[in-house]
């Protein structure tokens, strides 16, 4: 579903990424690990449009997706999550969910002065949007400000508005960062949950490997802007390469 | 010295509804879009611009006339020509009027869709609010140094608005504030629909992140031009009401001090709040008028103290206070963007009230 082939990002001398090979199968969830600085959050960036990359390929369902803006990348069913919450905090959480609807109309200004144009699309979208928090737990929360919510509702809410944009393949960024042990492990379940019932791919970048391991199919080990490593969990566990650069042995 | 009640409210109301128009385009682009045009004066110059050289070029030649040079040794004479106009020839000043209109709010649309592309390569908000601030007054003193649009540094005067065939003096302001009021009505009818859409809800998305709304599908740069089209050409529209309602145009009119009165109707009256827009506007003129009628006054009576200087502290003092202590406005942005809140309640209660039937029956 996305492969990378010898992808190159340079920030002046410095290379964040420096030719990395990857490939994330449909309904896979792959780890990216490594240590801070290697170059993981950058590649995300990457991937998603947000860097344009200096060199190499990027391909999502075998078409070049390198260079394009973040919202053509996001209209070919990609989308991402930042390591902080990066909600709308004075938008209330159900506008965080409705905004990434595809093809909402009312989004041009001149649909938008009339409202019996956008308003059938916008109750089907609440009532779908209104589903989504219920799974996640937040309709109670639905018309707050997301400034308002926990810690780990912002992640939640992050990850699952997404949904409203119909991806297929989701990049999280530190899903867990900042969230209690406990919260951080339903975070992981509602993204397993996610991959069963709409059959999503993931590629995330996570710390807390205790709770990764236990969910992911694959990992790769990122190093210095390179990929040093890449196997199943139990793979990576013994990999000696691994163990001395990520956990110090 | 005796105020005459009715002229002064029919002014007041003109003065209003040429404010809220502007403080209504502003709250589009930054309260709600976030972006931070300190050009304000520049778009409501274009409208001043345009009446200069409409009033001066398309007016004599509507009526069928020649269209004297309108500065330099033939000013006189042109402004002879245009004023006969607008007395004699209703119909041929009012269709000027509405053509100056028009072009005001092209020429502003244009101008604004060119200011918003410094923003693609500007990656912090505010730099491009002192790149349009800038271009504000690089324009006005290119303007009050060519001589073509307004006459330079002369400026121009028999700008007249289109109801001056009206018999009465009062009878003509009364007819202009009405149809001031009437464009204001619509500009506001227009923000406010714009504001209450899911265009409205992608707007305050980009001004909470536009990179995030960029990645979360939406075309941040379509918008953000967009957006800036409209607004720039509210604003040209206003500029056209407030330069005939003065009736002289002069580029000295248009400075700095312009946009931020703007800026403090904005954020007292409440950003992203299209009635606060409103509200600001009006308690502006009102304190706006007052000390400029105080200023007057104090001066018959042999004051030292010239209010209009108090003007400018008044409103400082305001945006102090209000980014201290209500930095969201009189009146408070609605957190529900489009009604979507309010349908998913109705939602809630019928799913409420289903199940309370189902649990009836059963029992």
């Amino acid at each position: 579903m996305l492969d990378l082939r010898t992808v190159r990002k340079h920030f002046g001398r410095l290379a964040a990424v420096a030719g990395v090979s990857l490939r994330v199968e449909a309904g896979e969830i792959v780890g990216l690990i490594g240590p801070n600085g290697s170059g993981k959050s950058t590649l995300l960036s990457t991937i998603a449009g947000a860097y344009c990359p200096d060199d190499g390929e990027i391909l999502l369902d075998g078409q070049p997706i390198g260079g394009l803006a973040p919202d053509q990348i996001f209209a070919r069913g990609l989308a991402r999550s930042y390591q902080d919450p990066s909600l709308f905090f004075r938008m209330s959480a159900l506008d965080n969910a409705l905004l990434p609807a595809r093809n909402q109309r009312g989004e041009r200004a001149r649909q938008a002065l009339w409202r019996g144009r956008w308003w059938g699309q916008e109750r089907a979208n609440t009532a779908e949007a209104a589903a989504i928090l219920h799974d996640l737990k937040l309709e109670a929360r639905a018309q707050a400000p997301a400034a308002d919510l926990s810690g780990g509702q912002m992640k939640l809410l992050e990850i699952g508005r997404t949904l409203m944009g119909e991806p297929r393949l989701l990049l999280l960024d530190e899903p867990t960062a900042g969230v209690a042990p406990g919260l951080a492990y339903t975070i992981f379940e509602e993204i397993e949950r996610m991959r069963r019932l709409h059959r999503l791919t993931f590629l995330i970048v996570e710390h807390r490997l205790e709770i990764l391991f236990d969910f992911v199919d694959r990992l790769y080990v990122m190093h210095l802007g390179q990929v040093i490593a890449d196997g199943k969990p139990a793979e990576i566990e013994k990999n000696a390469l691994v163990r001395e650069v990520y956990f110090g042995e | 010295m005796i105020l005459d009640p009715i002229g002064t409210l029919i002014s007041l109301l003109t003065s209003f509804g040429v404010a809220a128009m502007i403080a209504l385009s502003l709250n589009l682009e930054y309260g709600l879009g976030g972006i931070p045009n300190f050009g304000k004066a520049l778009f409501v110059s274009i409208g001043a611009y345009t009446a200069g050289v409409t009033y001066t070029r398309l007016l004599p030649l509507l009526a069928g006339q020649a269209a004297p040079y309108p500065c330099g040794a033939g000013m006189s004479q042109a402004l002879q020509v245009r004023t006969e106009i607008m007395r004699t020839l209703p119909a041929v000043g009012l269709t000027n009027f509405l053509m100056t209109l028009v072009i005001a709010a092209f020429i502003g649309g244009i101008v604004g869709y060119l200011a918003s592309y410094p923003a693609l390569r500007l990656k912090d908000e505010w730099f491009l609010g002192l790149v349009l601030l800038a271009s504000s007054e690089v324009v006005r003193i290119v303007v009050r140094g060519a001589e073509p649009v307004i006459c330079a540094h002369n400026g121009l005067s028999g700008l007249s608005q289109p109801f001056v065939f009206l018999p009465t003096a009062q009878l003509r302001a009364a007819a202009f504030a009405g149809m001031t009021l009437l464009a204001a009505a619509l500009c506001y009818w227009f923000a406010q629909r714009v504001a209450r859409s899911p265009y409205g809800r992608m707007l305050k998305a980009m001004r909470e992140n536009s990179d995030v709304a960029s990645g979360l599908g939406k075309p941040m740069a379509r918008t953000r031009a967009s957006v800036m089209v409209i607004g720039s050409a509210m604003a040209a529209v206003a500029g056209v009401f407030f330069v005939t309602n003065i009736g002289f145009a002069s580029a000295n009119d248009y400075v700095v001090g312009l946009t931020l009165d703007i800026w403090v109707m904005i954020v007292l009256g409440g950003l992203g709040n299209m009635r606060g827009a409103l509200l600001g506007a009006a308690i502006i003129t009102l304190l706006d008028r007052a000390t400029a009628i105080a200023a007057i006054q104090a001066n018959m009576l042999g004051s030292q103290f010239d209010f209009n200087y108090a003007r400018y502290i008044l409103f400082a003092l305001i945006l102090l206070v209000m980014l201290r202590y209500r930095r969201q406005g009189l009146l408070p942005e609605q957190l529900d963007t489009t009604g979507a809140g309010k349908f998913l309640t109705k939602l809630r209660r019928q799913d409420v009230a289903s199940q309370k039937a189902t649990v009836n029956r059963h029992a």
